[in-house]
């Protein structure tokens, strides 16, 4: 991890997937301009063939393709590249999009509005270890992991590795406290709260199928 | 047509008890088995107060007052030592009052010591064996002395010596029948009583079941006292308690007349008591012959009556319910007057007297159907309760179903209106909001060189997008959840200005508002944007800072929201159109939520202060 945080940006490869034209070139321009070394598609076939030429360092991708869904690609990607970071292209950052990618392997998002250096600044953080996450992600997770008779509305979501430690945080940064009072509140430092984050990310990741139906008998979704 | 109808009812009814009284008389008059006659002792001489006479068995003696001057009859039987296999017995069926038995003079038996043998209404038959040394080969003298105490004439029937073998079941039987079985029945009116008491004793209305306990108790203490011949601890008390027939019937009659529904008669009710009490005082105060006189001549007359009316009031109870419990107890009745008739005739001497008496025998079967008509009567009760929750329980089920489906209207009906409610409300948000943005970036695009003006004003439309979608989410009264979502997008709106964005939040923020809904959210974050928007687009700020804060005033706690910005300020209510416009906003949407908006700016900068309410209202009243 120390060693990618020094990485000067030509040398991080992004792969970015985006079928509206003017938002790729948005976007695109946004993370060339920053010297990231950008190879872009348009559908989920143009992103295959990317992706069989050239691992990037970083996915970027939209979730409805022309030719399919980019949950597809994203799960691929993690299965077969497991270093690349992935991030997903949302136009409202919400719940719906960024918490069904995270469940395939993403650890961020990018709102498409965003402003270039914003885009720049996020996929940097997320190279250093970094992930974003905001305060409805996060007040949506928590709630999920509030035991309720009638689970709220919105995609699965699989809470029960967390740990309480990284419930209260997700909890101090839904009410919108800064990373250094979460840190100062629950007596840790202030450096590891972004780490959580991403491994809590990792946690709510459904792995392989395999994996699924093991968690979906441990909670008794499934009786064998 | 009723009333033939009710005189064939009553015909049977009578058809009934008369079937009953004869085979009653049957079996009293039915002879029991007697030993076989060789074995009867006979040729008795009688010796009584100095007179000698012959007598043939059974005879009767005179009442007398003495205790001390028994009638003595004096026999002779043959035992022959070479036919006699086993011991011999010399048994005595009947006698009243008590008997002394001398065999070659000396004495056998003296039947005195036996309580049961001293009642003269039990028919209680003796047997002793004769100590075979006493026996010689031939005739042996058989002496008996009777001992007479009232208040009937004393009375000496048949008497056997012979093989107690064959003796012996004889006197097995009559012990069964008139000895165990009245004890049996003691016992079990005293079971009664009790019943009867705890019924009593939760049914405190019911009069007649205390009555009938009382009734009861007074049959049951009855068996088993001693008589005064047993010479009692307390004999008053006893002999009034062994002569408390007439009370006794006289409670069952009362009761008799509370149970089948007759009012209880006011002047004629206590009257039926009178022979009971007069008895009672009689057994205490007077000696014990006079007791039993007035006893004989009083009670059982009184007993009698008791029964009679007893009979009319159970028959004509019977014509009008025909219930099981009427006909139980008038058949009852009908079994203790028959026998009670019996033993008063036999008493009297106008029918064969064999002293025995049955009335106590037969009260066994009115007990019978007192039992059972009671048991009758509980279980129809029951019934009847049964009927009665499962009738409850229909109507209940109707009536829930009833509720629920009204309810279910009633949650459709208040769904439809939240709905509706909720539609009206996103329109007005996206109206005020969205709709104006979108209508500003028509107008920025058709002038054509507004390009990033035109991209301002998408990103404010995205904005409030988020805005709404973000305040449809339920945050269970937490304003801080709501808070926390605006920040991110505030530091996004920022940070293109180079604007930093101060939070200053600690934990726990702010308190939590149970009745907040989403239409608060919307107004408080729009509040909070109209402020920073200002803060960058007019006063050209450098920093904006964001203050939560929970204030203890007026005993109670207050959420407030602080905005400041370091920009140029304006002046409040000046010629900057679109900012007063702006403050106008603010303060609407403040009062709508019943929050107070505080402004001050100056050249130093601009603060907005809000408020919070203590609660905020439930319908908004402002929106018109």
């Amino acid at each position: 991890m120390a060693s990618t945080e020094q990485l000067p940006a030509q040398e991080i490869t992004i792969l970015l997937v985006e079928d509206d034209p003017p938002t790729l070139w948005r976007l695109q321009d946004a993370l060339v301009k920053a010297g990231f070394d950008v190879a872009a598609a348009q559908n989920l076939a143009e992103a295959r063939a990317s992706l069989a030429a050239r691992i990037p360092r970083v996915l970027l991708t939209d979730l409805q393709l022309p030719d399919g869904h980019g949950v597809e690609l994203i799960r691929e990607t993690r299965a077969r590249h497991p270093d690349t970071e992935i991030m997903v292209i949302s136009a409202l950052g919400d719940e719906e999009t960024v918490i069904s990618a995270i469940t395939v392997g993403a650890t961020g998002y990018i709102l498409k509005d965003a402003f270039p250096s914003d885009i720049a600044a996020t996929v940097r953080d997320l190279v250093a270890g970094h992930s974003p996450i905001s305060a409805s992600i996060a007040r949506f997770i928590v709630r999920r992991t509030q035991a309720n008779a009638e689970p709220p509305p919105g995609p699965e979501l699989n809470t029960a590795k967390l740990t309480p430690r990284e419930i209260d945080i997700l909890w101090g940064i839904a009410k919108g406290f800064s990373y250094a009072e979460i840190a100062d509140n629950l007596g840790m430092s202030r450096q590891t709260v972004p780490g959580h984050i991403k491994s809590i990310y990792r946690k709510l990741e459904v792995h392989t199928r395999g994996e699924a139906v093991f968690e979906a008998v441990q909670q008794g979704l499934i009786k064998l | 047509m009723r009333a033939r109808h009710t005189a064939s009812r009553l015909l049977q009814y009578l058809l009934l008890q008369a079937l009953i009284a004869i085979l009653c008389i049957f079996v009293l008059v039915h002879p029991l088995p007697e030993p076989p006659s060789n074995y009867v002792v006979t040729g008795f001489q009688l010796n009584d107060r100095g007179e000698t006479r012959r007598a043939t068995l059974p005879d009767f003696v005179p009442t007398r007052a003495s205790m001390q001057d028994p009638a003595v009859f004096t026999g002779h039987f043959t035992w022959s030592a070479r036919e006699a296999d086993g011991g011999w017995s010399v048994y005595l069926p009947r006698f009243t009052n008590g008997v002394v038995v001398l065999v070659n003079g000396v004495e056998v038996l003296d039947s005195r010591r036996d309580p049961t043998a001293n009642r003269a209404d039990r028919a209680t038959p003796e047997i002793a064996v004769i100590p075979a040394s006493l026996l010689r080969d031939g005739a042996n003298e058989l002496v008996i002395r009777l001992f007479v105490w009232g208040p009937i004439s004393g009375f000496l029937d048949k008497v056997y010596a012979g093989p107690d073998a064959s003796l012996r079941r004889y006197y097995e039987r009559r012990t069964l029948l008139f000895v165990t079985l009245p004890a049996v029945f003691s016992a079990w009116q005293g079971i009664l009583a009790v019943i009867l008491i705890v019924m009593w004793a939760m049914r405190r209305g019911e009069a007649a079941y205390g009555a009938l306990a009382a009734a009861m108790a007074l049959g049951a203490i009855q068996g088993f006292l001693p008589s005064a011949i047993d010479q009692p601890a307390f004999p008053e008390l006893n002999s009034t308690l062994l002569t408390a027939g007439p009370t006794e019937s006289a409670c069952v009659l009362a009761f008799g007349i509370l149970f089948f529904g007759r009012k209880w008669p006011r002047v004629l009710g206590p009257l039926i008591f009178i022979p009971g009490v007069i008895v009672a005082l009689v057994g205490l105060f007077g000696n014990p012959v006079v007791t039993r006189q007035i006893f004989l001549y009083l009670g059982v007359p009184a007993i009698l009556l008791h029964l009679l009316l007893l009979a009319l009031i159970v028959g004509w109870s019977e014509m009008r319910r025909q219930d099981v419990p009427s006909l139980l107890l008038g058949c009852g009745v009908t079994v203790v007057l028959t026998s009670i008739l019996h033993d008063v005739l036999e008493v009297a001497g106008f029918i064969a007297d064999d002293r025995l008496f049955f009335t106590r025998l037969s009260y066994s079967a009115m007990l019978v159907a007192i039992g059972a008509g009671l048991t009758f009567r509980f279980a129809q009760a029951l019934n009847r309760v049964d009927g009665f929750a499962a009738h409850l329980a229909i109507q209940l089920h109707a009536a829930e179903d009833k509720l629920k489906a009204s309810f279910a209207r009633e949650q459709e009906r208040e769904r439809a209106a939240a709905l509706s409610r909720e539609r009206a409300r996103l329109m007005r948000d996206l109206h005020d909001g969205l709709g104006g943005q979108l209508v500003s970036i028509v107008a920025l695009s058709e002038r054509g060189t507004e390009g990033g003006r035109i991209g301002e004003a998408a990103r404010a439309a995205l904005k409030d997008l988020r805005l709404v979608i973000d305040s449809m989410d339920d945050i269970g009264g937490d304003l801080m959840l709501a808070l926390g979502s605006w920040r991110d997008r505030a530091a996004a709106q920022l940070r293109p200005h180079d604007i930093a964005l101060d939070w200053r939040a600690a934990p726990p923020g702010l308190p939590v508002y149970p009745e907040l809904r989403p239409w608060h959210v919307i107004q408080i974050i729009r509040i909070l944007d109209e402020a920073v928007t200002n803060a960058v687009k007019h006063a050209g700020a450098k920093h904006v800072a964001v203050s939560i804060e929970t204030r203890m005033e007026g005993g109670g706690e207050h959420g407030c929201i602080t905005v400041t910005d370091d920009g140029k300020g304006f002046s409040i209510g000046g010629e900057n159109r679109p900012a007063s416009r702006g403050l106008r906003n603010m303060r609407n949407r403040a009062a709508r939520c019943g929050a107070v908006l505080e402004l001050s700016s100056g050249a130093g900068g601009t603060t907005v202060r809000l408020q919070l309410p203590r609660r905020f209202p439930e319908g908004d009243a402002a929106a018109g």
